[in-house]
């Protein structure tokens, strides 16, 4: 009642300000990675945003996200390979050839974002699904991970990391998020640790992952190929070779190779390298897609 | 705003009658359209550059031949004086108004809140973060983000509409965005060009991108806009540039075709 | 979410139903509960030397019926700005009573200075862009004519979604077809305004005006015409369009009942 009284009895100008709390929200100059997020003010919020956004349920929507994408994970021997393609795409359009899809996670024993070939302590997210949505969730992960370094003077297991993000993308479950990530790290407690986490909220623990709308070519080469007891270098070749396929037999797969090696001491990273070289190479010198032509 | 947090609680509360504006609407209204148009930006090792035509369309209207599509974050008022990032919006107009004064009440608020004005990584990431909050009722926009970066580098950042980034050398985004990127993939980053008699066959070297001269980019800018405007109706009328250099922001227009 | 390749990442029918396209206005069937109901046709606007020219007719339809033909589509505000409504009438009568109110806080307010036509037209795109945020639009699509800051005339359109756009003239609704290319072919846009007179301004909404009335089904040839100068508002709500010719009318063919 009192709601209604104060409706009428204000200057009706007042009625389509913005609330205090409101205009807070939109000059805050720091706000942390927010939990709070614009709903359309609709019956299902889930059914709008899929109508405004499903580029393949309806070719014309609207409004087209970055997708697509080969990623692939995997347990060794020497430690963990990760390596992914480059190309983002919205709809049948190229949005970019030069993504960065293994994200660095935990930034406080990351340092400074200096080249170096000395490893880096910290853990690895991939990207696949929604770009922003795993831009966004791992670096909210990174800050939560960060967090808990500061406050227990030791750095996160991957178990736990994992369970912060899958427990995240549970609560958010069915609201139309899009995200298959993996996280992989060595930690004291763990040793090397592999997750896979995505948007349903599943969490699984692993020792080999491909993710994404290239992953059963991945997952071919890998699954014909791999041995734990691989060295380290037939494990990045392996790493490779899979993207390598992913590329070259799903069209939203594609751009450059980015390859990482996760070790007890941190990650390397192996390179981000033009698909296109790798590709002749490959043929030429083993022999190996002799469904191409290399006639010129 | 109606967020995530509200929704929640109003479930529990419970008033014991309907607010107007609160809870469920009967859908049938389409919040969004395209006002058209295209941006693009190029950056070389000491300037940024960020263009974009000036045509709103609706549907097949032009609604006014004048309308700039590229805005100074975090200037002075309301010429934008003493600005120092750039920011240019395509797709829903009124979406992108929307944004630009949010990124520009934000870089206004760490100014006043820091004592020095916010750099450009720190505004792209605001930026991102700014796109994401709205990601279940997205801004129709597509942005790109200019400036100098500390090393005094031209730095851009391109984003899709829920807010993932990314630094590139070079971007178009908008109605002719398939018409100009290919371009510039292949004059700005030397795509499919070769280094002649540097080898046979799948020998033959790439030729390796490098920062082109500021008077390059401005032609090449000029160039991609004029052809663009011979093959996409909603380009046209006038070219707004934004030059980013050491010394400051220098804006300039060239006629385009307006037909 | 999907894990089948071709599909991977997107949404999966068994979680989220299908994919429901009526959110789409283009596809889908159309439904009407939030649309409109009396209405009001075209604005039209035309800045000059000196100062903005603003017509509307003087109709509120109801669906194709002529329903009230003495309704007042300019709305004055303080002394130098003039707002043109095109769309909803309810919404109208509550966006004025929105102006009303803000009118009478500005003249109580200590500073004194009156909100121009610049800062009214940017309040007014920010309650529509809020208003369409939250699904439930104000069903119009404006022009507001005055001056800006620095004195200079100002023309300036905002619709129920909150896009803005400003031109030397602008039409909204079915004028947008029929009186923009009539208004860019008496004024060129090459042609500065300083070189348009009042006299030339007044007649280019007449015609607007007029042609309006042989092919919008939806007007009138009663009408209500604004000049806005220094001087102050030239307000004329009872304007009976003038010099009517319907001889095009014979040599139109096909429609109707007309045996060709």
């Amino acid at each position: 009642m009192d709601k209604l009284v104060a409706q009428y009895s204000r200057p009706s100008h007042q009625n389509e300000s913005y609330s205090e709390q409101e205009q807070q929200d939109l000059t805050e100059s720091l706000p942390p990675l927010s939990l709070k997020f614009a709903l359309p003010p609709v019956a299902n919020p889930s059914a709008f945003l899929r109508a405004m956004t499903d580029d393949h349920s309806n070719p014309s929507c609207p409004i087209k996200l970055a997708h697509g994408t080969t990623t692939l994970a995997f347990r060794f021997q020497g430690g963990i390979i990760v390596c992914t393609d480059s190309r983002a795409t919205a709809g049948n359009w190229i949005a970019s050839q030069t993504v960065k899809k293994v994200i660095p996670v935990s930034r406080l024993s990351r340092g400074e974002d200096k080249p170096t070939n000395d490893p880096t302590p910290g853990l690895l997210g991939t990207m696949a699904g929604g770009a922003a949505d795993c831009q966004y969730w791992l670096r909210y992960l990174s800050q939560q991970c960060t967090l808990h370094e500061i406050r227990h003077k030791r750095r996160i297991t991957v178990a736990a990391a994992s369970k912060i993000l899958a427990n995240l993308t549970y609560s958010y479950k069915g609201y139309g998020l899009s995200m298959g990530t993996m996280l992989a790290g060595v930690t004291p407690q763990e040793g090397p640790a592999l997750y896979y986490i995505d948007s349903d909220g599943t969490r699984l623990p692993g020792n080999l992952f491909c993710v994404g709308s290239g992953q059963t070519f991945a997952y071919g080469v890998l699954d014909a190929n791999y041995r734990y007891d691989l060295t380290e270098q037939e494990a990045l070749a392996l790493g490779r070779r899979a993207i390598l396929a992913a590329m070259h037999r799903d069209a939203y797969s594609g751009g450059f190779i980015n390859l990482y090696h996760v070790k007890e001491e941190g990650w390397v990273h192996h390179g981000f390298d033009d698909m296109n070289p790798i590709f002749w190479k490959t043929k030429l010198e083993s022999g190996e897609f002799s469904n191409v032509t290399s006639e010129l | 705003m109606t967020s995530l947090m509200d929704h929640q609680a109003r479930e529990t509360v419970g008033y014991s009658f309907s607010e107007s504006t609160a809870g469920v609407k009967q859908h049938g209204f389409y919040p969004y359209t395209d006002n058209g148009g295209s941006t693009l930006g190029i950056t070389g090792s000491d300037f940024a550059i960020l263009a974009g035509d000036t045509r709103s369309t609706s549907g097949y209207n032009i609604n006014s031949r004048m309308v700039p599509k590229v805005f100074k974050i975090g200037g002075d008022d309301e010429t934008g004086e003493g600005a120092t990032i750039v920011l240019s919006v395509v797709g829903f107009a009124a979406d992108g108004n929307a944004l630009k004064e949010r990124l520009d009440t934000v870089v206004k608020m760490y100014k006043y809140q820091h004592g020095k004005p916010m750099s450009v990584s720190a505004c792209a990431q605001r930026l991102s973060t700014i796109l994401y909050q709205k990601r279940f009722f997205p801004y129709y926009v597509h942005a790109i983000l200019a400036g100098l970066d500390e090393e005094g580098k031209g730095a851009l950042y391109s984003y899709d509409p829920v807010g993932s980034y990314e630094r590139e050398q070079c971007r178009a985004a908008g109605a002719a965005a398939s018409l100009i990127m290919p371009f510039l993939d292949n004059q700005v980053n030397f795509k499919n060009q070769y280094i002649p008699g540097s080898g046979e066959g799948h020998a033959l070297a790439a030729k390796k991108p490098e920062p082109l001269p500021l008077e390059t980019v401005k032609g090449l800018v000029r160039d991609a806009f004029t052809s663009a405007v011979e093959r996409h109706i909603e380009v046209g009328d006038n070219l707004q540039m934004v030059i980013i250099t050491k010394d400051g922001i220098e804006e300039v227009y060239h006629p385009l075709k307006k037909d | 979410m999907d894990h089948f390749p071709g599909t991977w990442g997107r949404p999966r029918n068994d979680v989220y139903g299908a994919y429901d396209p009526s959110y789409l206005q283009s596809t889908g069937p159309k439904t009407h509960t939030t649309s409109p109901a009396v209405t009001g046709t075209s604005v039209v606007g035309v800045k000059f030397n000196g100062g903005v020219v603003l017509a509307t007719d003087n109709l509120a339809s109801y669906g194709s019926l002529a329903r009230f033909t003495d309704t007042k589509r300019l709305r004055v505000f303080g002394n130098q700005a003039v707002v043109g409504f095109g769309g909803d009438v309810s919404d109208m009568q509550y966006m004025d009573r929105l102006l009303e109110s803000m009118d009478i806080r500005e003249n109580y307010s200590s500073h004194g200075n009156m909100l121009n036509a610049k800062n009214l037209h940017t309040y007014l795109s920010k309650v529509f862009y809020k208003r369409r945020s939250e699904f439930n639009p104000l069903w119009n699509h404006v022009l507001v004519a005055g001056f800006d800051g620095e004195g200079k005339p100002f023309l300036s359109s905002a619709d129920l979604l909150g896009t803005t756009f400003s031109a030397p003239h602008l039409a909204t609704g079915f004028g947008a077809h029929l009186a923009v290319p009539i208004l860019r072919r008496l004024f060129p846009e090459e042609k500065p305004i300083e070189e348009i007179s009042r006299e030339d301004a007044v007649d280019a909404l007449k015609q607007c005006l007029k042609v309006l009335f042989y092919r919008d089904a939806r007007s009138l040839d009663k009408y209500s015409i604004a000049v806005i100068t220094k001087d102050g508002i030239d307000l004329k709500e009872d304007e009976q369009l003038e010099g009517q010719s319907w001889a095009f009318a014979e040599r139109i063919k096909g429609y109707g009942a007309q045996a060709v």
